[in-house]
C-alpha cells in the first residue's frame, strides 16, 4: 500500500484542494499544498527506508487487475532507477509550491494542478503495466497545459499550444508502440517483460522501438524535437519551469530506460551506435544554441537540451557504469536545472528582465543580489561538472561508462560539457559581474556609474529553496554513494540483461 | 528587448558646467538646501569628524613613533600592544587605518603645493642626511640599506612628511566637523549656507597655521619638515589634499581596469578624474580611492538620527554604506564649495568689470572640473 501512498496524496490532495472553499486566500492554499507534499516526500523517505537496495528487481508490488480485456492492471513496484526520481519528484514539486507567491488569479486550480501533476508523474515512475504508465503519462499533459497557458508568461497561449502539440504527438507515438507491441504479439499482455526475437521479429521491434524513441525523444527533449521547450519554459512560471526540467523531462529518459533499452534490448542493441550518435548531436546543438541566446531563461533550457543528451549517451552504451552514470544524471539535471531556473526567476522577479544585454553586476554586495549572484556561479559550476558537486559525478560516470563502446560520441558529448562552461560563464560575466545596471550600457562609463539602480532586496525566504537545492547539489557530489547505493544493483542488472540478450541476438555468445 | 520598469532606472540628473558656475558666482550653495541634506551633511560629517579624529592620532603617531621603520607591524596599534588591542585588530574591530594610507599615497604621489617643492630641495636632503646619520648609528639595517639603496631612506622621510602633514590637517578638520555638528545642535547651523560658511569660517581661521614636522633620534631633536619651510596649513596641505583626494585620486585599485596604452589614462596627471568627487558610491571594485573602507569606518560612528534616516530608506541597513557613501560626496562637495569661495579672487559683490571677470573665470575653472564630478547628487 505504500506505492499506492504515493498516488492517493497527491491526488486525494487535488480533490482537497478543488473541493476547498471558494473565497480561500492564496496564502492558506499554498500552506495546505505544502502540507500535503511534505507527506508525499515523508512517505517516500519512507518508501527509500524499507527499500532494499541489495535487491535487484521490483519491489513493493502491488497488483490489481483493472480492466483484464485490454491488458491495464493496477500494478506498481519501484526499483532503484524509478526510486530516486520519485524523491526527486517530492522534493522538487515541494519546491515549486514553496515558490509560488503572488498567485492572483485561481490559486485553487493551480495548487490543484501541481498536485495533479506530482501524482501523475509519481504513477508513471511507479507503473509496471506499459497502458498504466501511458495513463499517468498523459495524465501529467493536461494540468502542465494549464500551469502554461493561465499562468504563463505574454506568449503563453503559444508555448501552450506548442507544448500541447509536441507532447501530444508524443503520447500518441508511445500509446501506438505499446498497442503495435499488443498487435504483432498477438497478446495483450503489457507488464515489463523483454520482447524479444522469438516473439516478435526484429522488423517489428525497430519499428516500435523507433516509435518509443521518437516519442520520448520529445518530451526529453532531443534534438531536433527539442522546439517545443525553450518556449515552453519561457513562457512558464518559475515553479513550473522547475517542475518542468526537474521532473517532467525526466519521464522521457526514464521512458527510454526502461521501456526502450528494459523492453527491447535486441533492437536496442542494434541501434545503439546511431542513438550515440544522436546523443552526441543533441548534445551539441544544445551547447552551441545556448551560447547563442540572450534570454537567460531560454539559456538555461537549451542547456538542459545538451545535458538529456548525456542520458541518452549513457543509455545506448549500456553499461552498468554508464547507466548508473544515467540515473545520477537524471537526478542531478533535476536538481541543477530546477536550482538555475529558481535563480533566474529570482533576477527576472527583481529586474523585471532577463536580457543579458541589460543585466550586469548583479553581484554588487549592497544594492544587487549578492546571494542570488553566489548560488547562481554554485548552479553553474555544479552544471559545467565541476567536481566536488552532483554533474561531476553523473558526467564522470556516464563518460566513463560510454567510453569504450563508443569513444568518438563520448569525446564529442565531452566537448558539450566543455561548452556548458563556456555558456554559462557568459552568462554570470555578463549579467553578475561588472558595475550594477538594468540598462543597456551606453558605453561612457561616467554615465553608467550614474544610473543609480533601485532593486528590491531578496527576502531570505525567497533564497532558502534555492540554498537548499544548491546544498543538495554538494551533498550529492560529495557524498555519491548515498544515489549510487540505491540504484547500482537496479542499473547493474539492467545492463546485464541488455548485454546478454545483445549478446545472444549478435551470436556472440 | 524588454521593458525595464522606470522605477529601476531614474533619469540622470546631473548638473551642467553653466548651473555650477552660476551657483558659485550668485553666492548660492552647490548643493540644494533641503532639510534633509542638512540632516545628511551635518551628520555625516560628525561621523567623519570622530573617524578623522582617528585618522590623525594615527598618522602622527606612524610619523613620529614609527620613523623610518622599513617593517612597520604595529604600525595601526598607535603604541598599544596588549593582548586585548592586537585581538581587537586582528578581529577587525578597529578603524581601516588604511583609507588614511591610501590618502596619504595619494598625496604624496600628485605632489603639489609648497611641500612637495620643499621634499625636493637642497635644505630637505641635508635635513635627511643628518637623520640616516643619526638614526644608522642605531641601527644596522638602515646602516646596510642607505649605501645600497641611497634614494630609498629619504623617500620614506618624504613619506612620513606628508603622513604627519596629513595628520595636522585631519586634526583641524576632526575638530572642525565636530563642532559643525555642535553648532547644529546649538541651533546656530539651519540651513546648507550657513554650513558651508561655517567650514569656510574654519578653513581661512586656520589657513596660516604653520605646518611643521620634527623627530626624536636618540634624544635628539631634528626637523623634518623645519619652521624656516614657511609651510602653511591652506596652501601646502589643505590644498594639496583636495587636489589629490577629491579631484585627482588614484587609479589602478580594483577590478576594473584600465589600459593606459588605450589612451584610457590620461598621461597628464593632472587631469586625472578619480577622486571621491567622482567616486561611484556603489562598491563596484572601481577605480580610484575605494570608498568602501571609509563608509566601513563612518558606519560605526554613525549619529542615531541619520542611522534612522538610512533605515527607512532603499534597502534599510543593506545598503547603507553606499547611502552613506552618496551623504558623504554631498559633505565633501560642500567643503570644496567652502574652498572655493574662501579662494575666490575676489568678493562675490565686486562691481569692477575686471574683478567680476576674474571671479567668473575662476569659477568656471571650478565648474569645468566639478562637472564631471557626481552632481547628481547635487540636487534635492
Amino acid at each position: 500500500m505504500l506505492l499506492s501512498g504515493l498516488l492517493l496524496i497527491p491526488f486525494v490532495g487535488t480533490f482537497v484542494l478543488l473541493l476547498w472553499p471558494t473565497g480561500a486566500s492564496p496564502q492558506r492554499l499554498r500552506l495546505v499544498t505544502i502540507v500535503i507534499l511534505l507527506a508525499q516526500l515523508a512517505l517516500s523517505l519512507v518508501v527509500v527506508g524499507v527499500f532494499d537496495p541489495a535487491a535487484a528487481g521490483m519491489q513493493l508490488q502491488e497488483h490489481h487487475s483493472w480492466v483484464p480485456g485490454i491488458g491495464l492492471d493496477y500494478a506498481l513496484g519501484v526499483d532503484g532507477l524509478s526510486l530516486p526520481l520519485v524523491l526527486i519528484n517530492a522534493a522538487l514539486t515541494l519546491v515549486a509550491a514553496v515558490i509560488t507567491r503572488d498567485i492572483d488569479k485561481r490559486p485553487r486550480i493551480y495548487f490543484a494542478m501541481l498536485l495533479l501533476i506530482s501524482g501523475a508523474v509519481n504513477g508513471a515512475f511507479l507503473a509496471e503495466n506499459l497502458l498504466l504508465f501511458f495513463l499517468f503519462y498523459e495524465l501529467e499533459l493536461i494540468p502542465l497545459w494549464l500551469l502554461i497557458s493561465v499562468w504563463g508568461g505574454v506568449n503563453r497561449a503559444y508555448a501552450a499550444t506548442k507544448f500541447l502539440i509536441f507532447t501530444a504527438i508524443s503520447g500518441m507515438l508511445i500509446l501506438g508502440a505499446f498497442l503495435g507491441l499488443a498487435l504483432l504479439t498477438g497478446t495483450v499482455d503489457f507488464s515489463l517483460t523483454p520482447v524479444l526475437s522469438d516473439r516478435l521479429a526484429m522488423g517489428g521491434q525497430l519499428l516500435l522501438l523507433g516509435a518509443l524513441l521518437i516519442g520520448f525523444g520529445i518530451k526529453i527533449p532531443l534534438v531536433p524535437f527539442h522546439n517545443w521547450l525553450p518556449d515552453a519554459h519561457t513562457q512558464a512560471s518559475t515553479p513550473v519551469s522547475v517542475i518542468l526540467a526537474g521532473v517532467l523531462l525526466k519521464l522521457g529518459t526514464y521512458g527510454l530506460l526502461r521501456f526502450g533499452l528494459q523492453l527491447f534490448p535486441e533492437a536496442w542493441a542494434r541501434l545503439a551506435p546511431a542513438l550515440a550518435i544522436w546523443a552526441a548531436i543533441s548534445v551539441l546543438y544544445g551547447s552551441l544554441a545556448a551560447i547563442a541566446q540572450t534570454d537567460m531563461k531560454r539559456m538555461v533550457a537549451f542547456s538542459s537540451v545538451g545535458h538529456m543528451g548525456y542520458v541518452l549517451l549513457a543509455a545506448a552504451a549500456g553499461t552498468p557504469v554508464a547507466l548508473l552514470g544515467a540515473v545520477f544524471q537524471m537526478v542531478s539535471h533535476g536538481l541543477i536545472s530546477a536550482l538555475l531556473f529558481l535563480l533566474v526567476g529570482i533576477v527576472y522577479r527583481k529586474t523585471g528582465t532577463r536580457d543579458l544585454h541589460v543585466l550586469h553586476g548583479l553581484l554588487n554586495p549592497e544594492k544587487g543580489l549578492p546571494l542570488t549572484g553566489s548560488l547562481m556561479i554554485v548552479a553553474v559550476m555544479a552544471s559545467a561538472g565541476l567536481p566536488g558537486m552532483a554533474g561531476f559525478i553523473s558526467e564522470f560516470l556516464v563518460f566513463r561508462g560510454s567510453i569504450g563502446i563508443f569513444p568518438v560520441a563520448t569525446l564529442l558529448s565531452m566537448v558539450g560539457s566543455g561548452l556548458t562552461a563556456v555558456y554559462f560563464l557568459l552568462l554570470v560575466n555578463r549579467a553578475f559581474f561588472g558595475r550594477l545596471a538594468v540598462t543597456p550600457p551606453s558605453g561612457d562609463s561616467l554615465i553608467d556609474a550614474r544610473l543609480d539602480v533601485r532593486l528590491a532586496p531578496v527576502a531570505p525566504r525567497e533564497t532558502l529553496p534555492a540554498i537548499a537545492l544548491a546544498a543538495a547539489v554538494v551533498l550529492l557530489g560529495l557524498v555519491p554513494a548515498s544515489l549510487g547505493r540505491l540504484s547500482e544493483v537496479a542499473t547493474t542488472a539492467m545492463a546485464t540483461v541488455a548485454s546478454t540478450v545483445a549478446a545472444l541476438s549478435l551470436g556472440v555468445v | 528587448m524588454p521593458v525595464i520598469s522606470a522605477e529601476l532606472v531614474h533619469a540622470d540628473p546631473s548638473l551642467a558646467v553653466e548651473e555650477l558656475q552660476r551657483r558659485l558666482l550668485a553666492g548660492q550653495t552647490l548643493l540644494s538646501d533641503t532639510p534633509d541634506h542638512l540632516l545628511e551633511v551635518v551628520a555625516v560629517l560628525e561621523s567623519y569628524g570622530e573617524v578623522l579624529d582617528a585618522y590623525s592620532i594615527n598618522l602622527i603617531y606612524q610619523a613620529e613613533k614609527q620613523f623610518l621603520n622599513p617593517v612597520p607591524i604595529f604600525k595601526y596599534l598607535d603604541g598599544d600592544l596588549s593582548l586585548a588591542k592586537i585581538w581587537r585588530h586582528l578581529n577587525h574591530d578597529r578603524i581601516n587605518f588604511e583609507y588614511a594610507e591610501y590618502c596619504q599615497k595619494a598625496m604624496f604621489w600628485h605632489g603639489t603645493g609648497g611641500m612637495d617643492a620643499y621634499l625636493d630641495s637642497p635644505d630637505f636632503a641635508a635635513n635627511c642626511r643628518a637623520i640616516i646619520k643619526a638614526k644608522s648609528r642605531r641601527d644596522p639595517l638602515l646602516a646596510l640599506l642607505n649605501p645600497l639603496f641611497p634614494q630609498f631612506l629619504p623617500e620614506l622621510i618624504r613619506s612620513a612628511a606628508t603622513t604627519h602633514a596629513l595628520g595636522q590637517f585631519w586634526r583641524v578638520m576632526s575638530d572642525l566637523f565636530l563642532d559643525l555638528a555642535r553648532a547644529e545642535r546649538d541651533g546656530a547651523v539651519r540651513m546648507i549656507p550657513q554650513v558651508v560658511d561655517f567650514i569656510m569660517d574654519g578653513l581661512v581661521a586656520a589657513a596660516a597655521n604653520p605646518i611643521r614636522y620634527g623627530v626624536e633620534i636618540a634624544g635628539q631633536h631634528f626637523w623634518v619638515l623645519p619652521p624656516e619651510a614657511n609651510l602653511t596649513f591652506l596652501v601646502d596641505v589643505a590644498v594639496p589634499y583636495v587636489e589629490a583626494v577629491f579631484l585627482r585620486g588614484m587609479p589602478f585599485l580594483g577590478t576594473v581596469s584600465f589600459n593606459a596604452q588605450a589612451q584610457q589614462i590620461s598621461p597628464d596627471q593632472a587631469q586625472f578624474a578619480y577622486g571621491a568627487l567622482y567616486a561611484d558610491p556603489l562598491p563596484s571594485m572601481g577605480a580610484g580611492i575605494p570608498p568602501s573602507l571609509l563608509m566601513q569606518d563612518m558606519y560605526r560612528h554613525l549619529p542615531a538620527s541619520l542611522h534612522q534616516w538610512y533605515r527607512e530608506r532603499t534597502r534599510g541597513e543593506g545598503d547603507v554604506r553606499v547611502k552613506i557613501c552618496m551623504s558623504f560626496q554631498k559633505a565633501m562637495f560642500c567643503v570644496t564649495n567652502a574652498a572655493i569661495n574662501g579662494t575666490m579672487p575676489h568678493s562675490l559683490q565686486a562691481t569692477d568689470a575686471a574683478q567680476q571677470s576674474a571671479n567668473s573665470a575662476y569659477a568656471l575653472a571650478w565648474a569645468t572640473r566639478l562637472a564631471a564630478g557626481r552632481t547628481d547628487c547635487l540636487a534635492a
